[in-house]
């Protein structure tokens, strides 16, 4: 029917055409099924969610640089000030910023660390030193449990009887899916911390690390120590410009002897974080989208040199009854021979490429529907690429296999 | 000869104009996206200190416990940094940590700025070829007897200072005053081979200060500083105590036995501290410590990025595909010809004469695609500065992609030339003649 026959036998007379065709598809394939399968892997990492109120919530980062400052009472009174301006929904010192890319993390047992006992296996998180108010002004979701009670929170630098808020993926890594309320866990020998409550989201500080959406909240603080602080501040997204401005006039009117770096919005820090991501996602995605330009030019650019090769051979069938639609049939049958062998052969060197990636590189296996869905793309490309030139071709006269050229 | 086989290759690609601009193009863009890539690729493979390289020794000691870390950290102990200076003083080497102060100059002009400082010794200047545009760097001495001496940079010292020779004047650092010894002139090595841990393609510090100042001063760290045991640290001094590492240690090595010699010290100070009860692990003291060049160093801080070689490596398959784009289009221009061919090789045209005439016009057509492609990369290259930020030293173009990028624009079409021009020239003149 599709008289597959004769057209394998005129594909096989002159081969270097058809041979160049394969041997693109083949490149094409393992390429573009590599490459869309990284920027799929990429956005997922991109859209992991933080839990937090991203447009609404900013960071100050506050060093302060002058001599004997009690950095302590300095911090309160600082979030005193801060949330006494009017636009201000609230505010909260902050030991990390999440996806900041820098901050505290540390690993975690299930029962206290004992030296001589092997294989305690550790959980690792980012850890987070802060009040009540934290969970409030980031805008983070507590589904079971409850919040840290004022009198929980722990300024001393030896605190007993901490309390923990931890993220659902981190009680998930630790215990499993059941409730993680009520339950202790361990940092070395004998420090230990009970849970009150689980969040939806917590990430850490690091997007690039493994236990990125393992977070953990305990109440107490040794943080206050330092010359650095960092408040988080929730506001309206419109006041934030101005707020900005108002929370430095007004700390500095307290005391001169500070600098401000950087306020950002979270959803700017995540910019940020995920800037070599977003990278990666557009480099890719513009390799896929010139190659299938370039690969679909020349595959009607060789249609087009065909045609005109097999003028007289088309006027011919022509003149001996075949159909305007037998012609373009039979440029795409002969298309999709080349493409079903094409699509074969590249589906095995994309495999091999990735399991080569995977080998070299922090990546996981490439997954087959990446192959297919490629293939499904390329047929879609090839097929109106072969088209557009072999319309041309159906409309070659039968008269022309009568003349001499 | 070669020159009028440029003139045919010039009316050639005229006459088929769609079809040059098709191989134009494609070239263009295999060969933009290609160097792009190489380009930054080439950028973070760069090894500033050149022939110093193999001197600069970054040292690493293995002072953490059995099953812990599986690797070497890249940085030590506060501790064997002290101990190591003091140890072999016939050596150039250098203790060092990032940090950062707020800096001021008595004058009202300069607002107080938070930046970046590095704490090191001396020998920091001479060791990595910083240039000195006034005074010198603190003595050796300061190195021993901690003096609040500073060297900051040429742009600094216009920024406070205005400019000019301002060695002996005071520059505050979180309100102290300090004494500015040197000022150095740009400097700004990139990758950042000294410190590639804390961005491996950050500035260069303008601020630096004795390493000697950092237990009176306490020195905030603007680094990492990574334990393996569970120890208290919640003041400065119990972090100077600890096994914590967050220390860089370099020594210049100029010979093969200045080389062994030190390596000997290095293991002589681990058979001690082991018996100490430090330096735990199941190793021997020889096999303890580790010295890096420049170059190792750059490998083991893993500054080239994993993205980067996948970039690379997909952009030169898709190269490889452009390659057999071009190789079906210059067979179907070719093949077009071969009539003409045919009359040209009865009057007497030799295959070689077909073949490089063909060849020539190959490689015009090559070059072309590269010189578009060298403007496309450098389009893109400027993209990635404005749209995401890539930092400066990696998206100018090298100068040697000026050579390489058209060298493999042209070697491409010439690979993709050498069938099709085959091909032709093997045409049978005869039956080409008979056919007209």
């Amino acid at each position: 029917m599709l008289n597959i026959k004769p057209i394998i036998s005129a594909l096989w007379r002159s081969k270097s055409g058809p041979v160049l065709l394969l041997l693109q598809i083949i490149l094409s394939v393992a390429i573009v099924a590599n490459a869309s399968f990284i920027i799929h892997e990429r956005l997922q990492k991109m859209n992991r969610e933080s839990g937090i109120a991203e447009a609404e919530v900013f960071t100050v980062n506050i060093y302060n640089f002058g001599e004997n400052v009690d950095y302590d009472l300095q911090r309160r009174k600082d979030i005193e000030a801060i949330k006494n301006l009017p636009d201000v929904k609230n505010a909260s010192l902050v030991s990390m910023i999440p996806m900041s890319g820098s901050g505290w993390s540390s690993s975690f047992t299930r029962e206290a660390f004992d030296r001589n006992k092997e294989n305690q296996e550790e959980v690792s998180a980012g850890i987070f030193f802060n009040d009540h108010n934290f969970i409030d002004t980031l805008g983070l979701k507590l589904i079971e449990g409850r919040n840290f009670r004022i009198e929980e929170i722990d300024y001393s630098p030896n605190a007993k009887d901490v309390k923990a808020i931890v993220s659902r993926a981190f009680a998930t890594a630790m215990w499993g899916e059941g409730p993680a309320v009520g339950k202790t866990f361990f940092n070395g020998p004998d420090e230990s911390a009970e849970v009150v409550g689980v969040l939806e989201y917590l990430q850490g500080d690091s997007v690039g690390r493994s236990t990125f959406q393992h977070g953990v909240i305990f109440s107490y603080d040794f943080v206050r120590a330092g010359k650095n602080a960092i408040y988080a501040v929730r506001a309206n997204p419109k006041d934030i410009p101005q707020l900005k401005k108002d929370i430095k006039d007004a700390l500095l009117a307290d005391n001169p002897y500070r600098v401000f770096q950087g306020f950002e919005t979270i959803a700017e820090i995540r910019v940020d974080a995920y800037r070599n991501d977003a990278l990666m996602v557009t480099a890719l995605s513009m390799i896929i989208v010139l190659l299938l330009v370039i690969a679909s030019l020349g595959l009607s650019g060789m249609v087009m040199f065909n045609i005109q090769k097999r003028t007289k051979q088309i006027g011919t069938r022509r003149a001996l009854g075949a159909k305007k639609r037998d012609i373009i049939q039979q440029f795409l049958v002969e298309n999709y021979l080349i493409c079903s062998l094409g699509a074969l052969l590249g589906g095995i060197l994309a495999m091999q490429l990735g399991s080569q990636l995977m080998r070299h590189y922090d990546l996981p296996m490439l997954d087959l529907s990446y192959v297919f869905v490629t293939v499904a793309g390329l047929f879609v490309v090839t097929t109106i690429a072969v088209l557009l030139p072999a319309r041309k071709a159906a409309a070659i006269s039968p008269a022309i296999a009568t003349r001499s050229v | 000869m070669f020159l009028h086989y440029l003139d045919l290759a010039w009316r050639s690609i005229r006459k088929t104009p769609a079809l040059s601009l098709l191989m134009v193009t494609a070239i263009a863009i295999g060969i933009g996206i290609t160097t792009t890539t190489l380009n930054i690729y080439q950028m973070m493979a760069l090894n500033p200190t050149g022939e110093r390289s193999e001197q600069l020794h970054a040292v690493q000691l293995w002072s953490h416990g059995p099953d812990t870390w599986d690797e070497f950290h890249m940085q030590i102990t506060y501790q064997d940094a002290m101990n190591l200076r003091n140890l072999a003083p016939q050596f150039k080497q250098l203790a060092q940590m990032r940090s950062g102060m707020v800096i001021q100059v008595d004058s009202d002009k300069f607002e107080p700025e938070l930046r970046a400082v590095r704490v090191t010794d001396s020998d920091f200047f001479s060791m990595f070829s910083v240039p000195f545009l006034y005074g010198t760097s603190w003595g050796e001495q300061v190195d021993k007897d901690a003096a609040y001496h500073v060297v900051i940079s040429e742009k600094y010292n216009q920024k406070m200072f205005g400019g000019g020779d301002n060695v002996g004047k005071t520059v505050y650092l979180n309100r102290k005053p300090y004494q500015v010894v040197g000022i150095v002139d740009n400097w700004n090595p990139q990758p950042k081979f000294f410190d590639p841990m804390n961005g491996a393609f950050r500035d260069a510090e303008e601020v630096f200060v004795p390493f000697s100042l950092l237990p009176i001063e306490k020195f905030q760290v603007w680094g990492n500083i990574s334990g393996w045991k569970h120890e208290d640290t919640k003041n400065f001094s119990d972090t100077v105590k600890s096994e914590k590492v967050w220390i860089q240690y370099w020594v210049e090595l100029n010979s093969q036995e200045s080389r062994q010699q030190y390596k000997q010290i290095l293991t002589g100070y681990i058979d001690e501290q082991k018996a100490l009860g430090r330096f735990t692990d199941n190793k021997t003291s020889a096999d303890s410590s580790r010295l890096n060049t420049v170059a190792q160093w750059l490998s083991i801080a893993e500054v080239i990025k994993e993205d980067n070689r996948i970039l690379v490596g997909l952009s030169f398959l898709f190269l490889s595909v452009c390659l057999v784009n071009i190789l079906g289009l210059i067979l179907t221009k070719f093949l077009k010809r071969t009539s003409e061919v045919g009359v040209r090789r009865a009057i007497g045209a030799s295959r070689m004469h077909i073949f490089s005439q063909y060849m020539v016009e190959v490689g015009i057509i090559g070059l072309l695609g590269g010189l578009v492609g060298l403007a496309l990369a450098s389009g893109m290259l400027y993209l990635l500065g404005e749209k995401f930020g890539m930092d400066s030293s990696l998206i100018s173009m090298s100068n040697s992609m000026w050579f390489i990028a058209p060298f493999i624009a042209i070697m491409t079409t010439l690979v993709a030339g050498i069938f099709p021009a085959w091909k032709v020239c093997h045409t049978k003149p005869s039956v080409y003649l008979k056919s007209q």
